[in-house]
């Protein structure tokens, strides 16, 4: 039988480490939106040279624009962290002109995507309604757009609210710190969307089922 | 500013004084407004608890329908169509309007109360979430006179509560009663997504000092993991309904075979949401039960820590049986084996449990009040469901008997015997902590029989019916198959079951303005709850406790012999 | 988002979320967003600009600072009375949990175990020579439970003598019955009333009974040549004198202090429910 002494010891280790709540629920929000992907992701593999007929992923997809919006993105996700940084220093300046690069950036992803999306559409005929990659192709980048768009209204909203002077930067740079971790999110799963629909989809598609 | 710990004021403890924070009576339009706007996790709770079973009386008003046309062969009270539409709303209310917002609704109440937290995480987000369900729900039932069925004429969802392909595709599915299906279940699954999260927060960043994770309440541990595969599971069939829309609104292929989709992938995503499911209506009245037992039977719970390890084990695996629902596809002998592996293999810490629940049991001194009979009660009757399940795992068997009343038979075990038990456990039990008062017991056991044997009369023939060979979702059957006998059984057993249900409302109803004053710790129990006042204030601790071991109220009450030196 | 210090407050002030209108707001503008899907698009407009004003009044209650209601002191001056400390009038020896703190010594199990084997082999012997027709038989159909080519071997073949068959069958049988004699020394303790019933008969009726259901999965040729009246004399004969050798030592004491049961939060009670 132990004596009472280690009552004491045991009740102060657990005050000291609760982890903050905003970032547990952010991780959380984080965790259910990839399971979101996980889904979509599946069923983009899943239907991977499954079109015999309509237009095929070899004859639409091109590398070149694709990997300057892709670049576009990353580096986005690069600039976001010299915000938080600077934010954190209490360089509001600094922060603010970040945050336009950042979004900048983010926006020429989402027109890259746009300027992509109609040359598919106009140019080689593929539409939601063509076949599976069709289905699949629009469907995947276009919830991962959406979610980018979410990214970037989010980083919008800091901005004004810097303009306006309402962030002050001892107070508010942990909360910055952890809306922009949505943002590199939305960045990770556009690499395994890259990866999936740029690299390994390209395949020829079965002629026969 | 008094400080004296040991007095006990008995205004405090008065039932009128809804919530301490103020005595004057409301107007009931300021009390309505008060609970609206609230951002509290007891009265969202609360509100959470009294709107599932509402959903639950007209779920249970559908089930009685079918039971009624199927009580005769050739029988011919409900057409086909309306038949189709019961069943279907039937299964989606049970599951996502009842079984899912009353777990949800127990654990919003109980979390912060258990772990010692002021609040949840995130109350406004508490607030969204419950608001979303019941817009969700109301969205689902407006298709009754909102939608465009075939012809024109309003017409609920009929494509059963797993919607398969390609029966939700245009072709087969005209108007729009499908999309209010999709619509409905979307909305009040982003309500228990942030639920989810919210429930994480809690009970990962609000425990009190003291309150570590090995020395939480069982069910804090249950809605942990239950948080976690509501994360995982209802993405994924927010993700495969969002594909059905395309599919029905766009034009896109996902799941239509006719135009090269596959109806298959449409059961693999539902399913991979669907079997999590199940266990995020078991896990919390798995809680239930392991908070209620050892308070009933006087003793701790045996085997804490295999208890919760056993949890999170079945949370894992639950994410990798989905396929045991698929056997009849065809998949193929290799991954047949591997989902009948993986399900028998989920019985293993399920196993543990009941295990552990009959250690706690044995050796107690058990009281057999209300919440601790229908706690014995669903030991026995998931013991059951349980052991049907197996059966229906096992691959040539469910060849046998997929899509017949055996199954229907089978998940009822599980989900009524198991959660719905659980819940009016439950109810009986924190009753008195939320109210002030106590629910009748005499009346309580009248509900626990009529429902036990009105349970067992409706749902154990139809194990004997589907063995021979009665399919599920057809709206009658011929006079020489040998079903007659078994169905009018199960439909007899259906007024025994509203009979309890009935005594069960007006056991609340009285209970709430004559019942017995409960006192803040009517069953001498050992969890956190127990030490606020009942019901508890707005601000449910007035000193933030800290606590020494997993059962801080015996660590208080018996100061010579606390838990704290077993640890 | 922010993470108040809940600890810092003055004694008895207490500062609750204000109620709030925007989520329910918010809520409804997304579901009308929705329901804009099945009836018309202004419904999903109207949705989403109830949700933005939504969001909007939302983001306004925790920024910069959670909007909290704050309960006056004068209300809050009364503390909660504190739980129930009285005594209770209920007898104090309550059984935590169950786990024998007195257990047979484990030679005991040792010693069990082998005598049991010995009393078994004989029942499995006198079978082999009345019934089956040869002592061998026995001998050989256990080592059939690991080499499964033995449940293809001809009639002849089982009725004979084989070196490899009789050492593995040996091996089995000595094995099986030390685990069984060592499980005996903590079960027994467990049981209620007499040991010797429940250690002696029941588990040994039980366990046939598993046998002879999973039997014809794991070797279903094999089942064909088993008596299950003789099975189960041999395994009641090894209960009885297995358990009733186990039962003659005296308990001694566990040492709790060090046990994985003490790690594992198990607390001792008074021996069992003896
Ligand atoms: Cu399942």
């Amino acid at each position: 039988m132990r004596t009472m002494s280690n009552e004491a010891s045991v009740v102060m280790s657990a005050t000291t480490t609760m982890p903050s709540r905003a970032k547990v629920g952010m991780a959380s929000l984080i965790f259910m939106e990839s399971a979101f992907f996980a889904a979509f992701l599946v069923t983009y593999l899943y239907y991977i040279g499954k079109s015999p007929d309509g237009p095929q992923p070899l004859d639409c997809l091109e590398l070149g624009p694709v990997l300057f919006n892709s670049a576009c993105l990353i580096a986005s996700s690069v600039t976001v962290v010299f915000a938080v940084k600077s934010l954190a220093r209490g360089a509001v300046g600094a922060f603010r002109l970040w945050m336009v690069v950042t979004i900048l950036l983010g926006l020429e992803f989402l027109v890259g995507t746009g300027i992509e999306w109609r040359g598919l559409i106009e140019g080689k005929g593929l539409t939601l309604q063509s076949n599976a990659f069709g289905t699949t192709y629009y469907a995947l980048v276009g919830f991962h757009a959406f979610h980018v768009a979410i990214g970037l209204l989010m980083l919008f909203g800091m901005l004004l609210l810097s303009l306006c002077g309402c962030i002050n930067p001892k107070r508010d740079h942990m909360r910055v710190d952890i809306a922009t971790w949505y943002w590199h999110f939305v960045d990770v799963v556009w690499i395994f969307v890259f990866t999936l629909v740029y690299i390994i989809g390209k395949v020829p598609q079965g002629g026969s089922l | 500013m008094t400080t004296t710990p040991a007095h006990s004021d008995p205004a405090r403890s008065d039932p009128e004084s809804s919530g301490g924070a103020s005595t004057e009576r409301l107007t009931f339009w300021e009390e309505a407004t008060r609970w609206t706007l609230s951002v509290d996790h007891k009265k969202l709770g609360l509100m959470y608890i009294a709107a599932g079973l509402v959903f639950f009386l007209i779920g249970g008003v559908e089930a009685a329908f079918m039971r009624l046309q199927l009580m005769k062969a050739d029988a011919g009270i409900i057409d086909p169509e309306t038949f189709n539409q019961l069943f279907t709303m039937h299964g989606t209310t049970m599951v996502f309007l009842v079984g899912m917002p009353i777990l949800l609704g127990f654990g919003n109440y109980l979390i912060p109360l258990m772990v010692g937290a002021r609040d949840m995480a995130f109350p406004r987000l508490n607030a969204f979430g419950f608001w979303l369900f019941i817009f969700g729900g109301i969205l689902l039932y407006f298709s009754y006179i909102g939608s465009q069925g075939l012809y024109g004429a309003p017409s609920a969802p009929d494509v059963g509560w797993f919607a398969y392909a390609p029966l939700t595709s245009r072709t087969f599915s005209r108007g729009n009663s499908t999309d209010y299906w999709i619509l409905g279940i979307l909305v009040s699954g982003f309500g228990s997504m942030t639920t989810a999260i919210n429930f994480i927060a809690t009970i990962l960043c609000m425990r009190c000092p003291g309150m570590k994770l090995m020395r939480m309440p069982m069910i804090a541990w249950m809605m942990l993991v239950v948080a976690g595969l509501v994360l995982v599971a209802i993405p994924v069939l927010t993700a495969a309904q969002a594909m059905l829309l395309l599919d029905r609104s766009l034009g896109a292929h996902f799941f239509d075979p006719e135009t090269q989709g596959s109806a298959v992938l449409w059961q693999h995503l539902f399913w991979f949401f669907g079997h999590p499911e199940v266990y995020i209506l078991i896990l919390p009245a798995f809680g239930f039960v392991s908070e209620i037992l050892p308070v009933f039977s006087r003793k701790a719970i045996f085997g804490y820590s295999l208890m919760v390890a056993a949890t999170v084990g079945i949370g894992f695996i639950a994410l990798g049986v989905w396929a045991h629902h698929m056997f009849v596809i065809g998949m193929g002998p290799v991954l047949d084996s591997f989902f009948a592996a993986a399900t028998f293999l989920i019985s293993v810490p399920t196993g543990i449990k009941i295990f552990n629940w009959i250690g706690t049991m044995w050796g107690g001194r058990l009281r057999f009040a209300t919440p601790m009979l229908f706690v014995t009660g669903f030991i026995a009757m998931f013991v059951i469901g349980g052991l049907t399940g197996i059966m229906l795992a096992t691959v040539p068997m469910d060849w046998q008997l997929s899509d017949s009343y055996f199954v229907v038979g089978h998940f009822h075990y599980v989900l009524f015997g198991g959660t719905v038990f659980g819940i009016f456990g439950a109810i009986f039990y924190w009753f008195p902590k939320a109210t002030g008062r106590m629910l009748d017991d005499k009346l309580g056991k009248w509900t626990f029989w009529l429902l036990f044997i009105g349970f067992t009369l409706t749902f154990m023939p139809m194990h004997v019916s589907g063995v021979l060979g009665m399919p599920r979702r057809v709206y009658t059957y011929e006079a020489d198959r040998g079903f007659e006998l078994w169905n009018m059984i199960s439909t007899i057993g259906v007024p025994v079951q509203m009979a309890g249900i009935l005594v069960f409302l007006w056991n609340v109803v009285r209970s709430l303005r004559k019942g017995e004053i409960a006192g803040n710790d009517p069953w001498d129990a050992w969890t956190l709850e127990w030490a606020t006042t009942s019901p508890p204030p707005e601000w449910n601790f007035d000193r933030v406790p800290t606590v020494t071991s997993a059962r801080p109220l015996w660590d208080l009450k018996n100061p010579e012999d606390p838990d704290a030196h077993y640890e | 988002m922010s993470d108040a210090p809940n600890e810092h407050e003055a004694p008895y002030l207490r500062a609750i979320p204000r109620p709030t209108p925007w989520p329910l707001i918010t809520a409804f503008g997304c579901t009308l967003v929705f329901a804009g899907i099945v009836t018309h698009v202004l419904v999903s407009v109207t949705g989403a600009a109830c949700a933005i004003v939504g969001l909007v009044g939302w983001f306004r209650e925790v920024f910069p600072h959670e909007a909290t209601e704050e309960i006056p002191i004068a209300q809050c001056e009364i503390p909660l009375p504190a739980p129930v400390l009285a005594p209770r009038s209920t007898p104090r020896h309550t059984v935590r949990k169950l786990v024998p703190e007195e257990i047979h010594p484990y030679r005991s199990g040792l010693v069990g175990g082998l005598i049991g084997a010995a009393a078994m082999a004989i029942v499995a012997a006198a079978w082999g020579i009345i019934d089956a027709g040869s002592i061998w038989m026995p001998i050989n159909l256990l080592a059939g439970v690991v080499l499964p080519s033995i449940g293809s071997a001809s009639e002849e073949a089982l009725k004979s003598f084989n070196g490899t068959w009789f050492a593995c069958s040996a091996f089995l049988h000595v094995s099986l019955s030390l685990m069984v004699g060592l499980i005996f020394v903590v079960a027994l303790p467990m049981m209620p009333k007499r040991p010797l019933i429940a250690g002696g008969i029941i588990a040994p009726i039980l366990w046939t009974g598993v046998a002879w259901a999973s039997l014809h999965v794991v070797n279903p040729t094999l089942e064909q040549h088993i008596s299950w009246p003789w099975f189960l004399a041999s395994q009641i004969a090894f209960g009885c004198a297995c358990g009733g050798v186990v039962a003659r030592f005296n308990m001694v004491r566990l040492q709790f202090g060090q046990t994985i049961a003490e790690r594992l939060d198990v607390e001792q009670s008074k021996g069992g429910s003896r």
